[in-house]
């Protein structure tokens, strides 16, 4: 399987309803001190409501300069979200299918070192 | 008519969950960057994401993929008119060669070593270095 097969996707609830489209996928990267990128684990995906592809990630930090591109990429982005792996019930055919329950969080990443 | 997608409000969406690790968003930390060797030699850049194989139909909430490849091919007319190239025309280097994410990906391998850069090695060998001066810097 290769990422952009999850890319694009659009992905629905359980009950039916449409939430959007696949945008990202957040990975933990983590490993033994001597090597610290040893394992890239996919923890879930980020999903648009309303745009198609992943661009900048305004919505997703604290970057906000410039400042006219980065209202204008942060609105492109709103109601954007992350679904964990674990509430993923299939996906393929252009479809990705959420489980019952699935939580959507805030797709905000922490400021990180390194 | 299917209706657009609705737009959460921030307070709709629960609090990120914190893991351990460092978090990387693919898109926006890993692909389209530039693959540098320790000499600082560029060998790439990183059009996909190779990832273990999963059930796509019945996906196992414990067991998520992870990162096997980074892969390089001829993605421009994919990701404009959708689909995927094949898979042979992939070049791949495995991420356990990945030593440091920045604004860039480093390997803890020189380019010399990797099936990725053969054209380019091949090309040098065969026909630079056949041209006078070629084997050498300039002076």
């Amino acid at each position: 399987m290769i990422l952009s097969d999850l890319l694009g996707l659009r992905a629905y609830a359980a009950d039916g309803e449409e939430l959007g489209r696949v945008v990202d996928a957040r990975f933990a990267i983590a490993g033994p001190e001597d090597h610290p990128l040893r394992t890239a684990r996919m923890l879930g995906i980020i999903v648009s409501p309303r745009s198609h592809t992943s661009f900048m990630g305004y919505e997703r930090t604290d970057v906000n300069s410039p400042a006219l591109l980065a209202r204008w990429f942060e609105h492109r982005g709103r109601g954007s979200f992350l679904v964990l792996w674990k509430d993923i019930a299939s996906f393929g055919g252009g479809r990705m299918l959420l489980r019952p329950g699935a939580v959507l969080y805030s797709p905000k990443l922490e400021p990180q070192d390194g | 008519m299917s209706r657009r997608p609705r737009i959460r409000r921030p307070d709709e969406l629960a609090a990120p969950p914190r893991f351990a690790g460092r978090i990387v968003d693919a898109e926006l930390e890993l692909l389209d960057r530039q693959v540098f060797d320790p000499d600082s030699v560029q060998v790439t850049t990183v059009d996909d994401l190779e990832l273990t194989d999963v059930d796509a139909a019945h996906p196992d909430p414990d067991a998520p993929p992870e990162i096997l490849c980074l892969l390089s091919g001829p993605v421009f007319g994919t990701r404009v008119f959708g689909g995927r190239p094949p898979e042979s025309r992939f070049e791949r280097v495995d991420w356990a060669h990945v030593a440091r994410l920045t604004t860039a990906v480093a390997l803890d391998v020189t380019a010399e070593v990797l099936d990725i850069s053969w054209l380019e090695r091949w090309f040098r060998d065969r026909v630079i270095a056949r041209i006078p001066g070629g084997r050498h810097d300039p002076e």
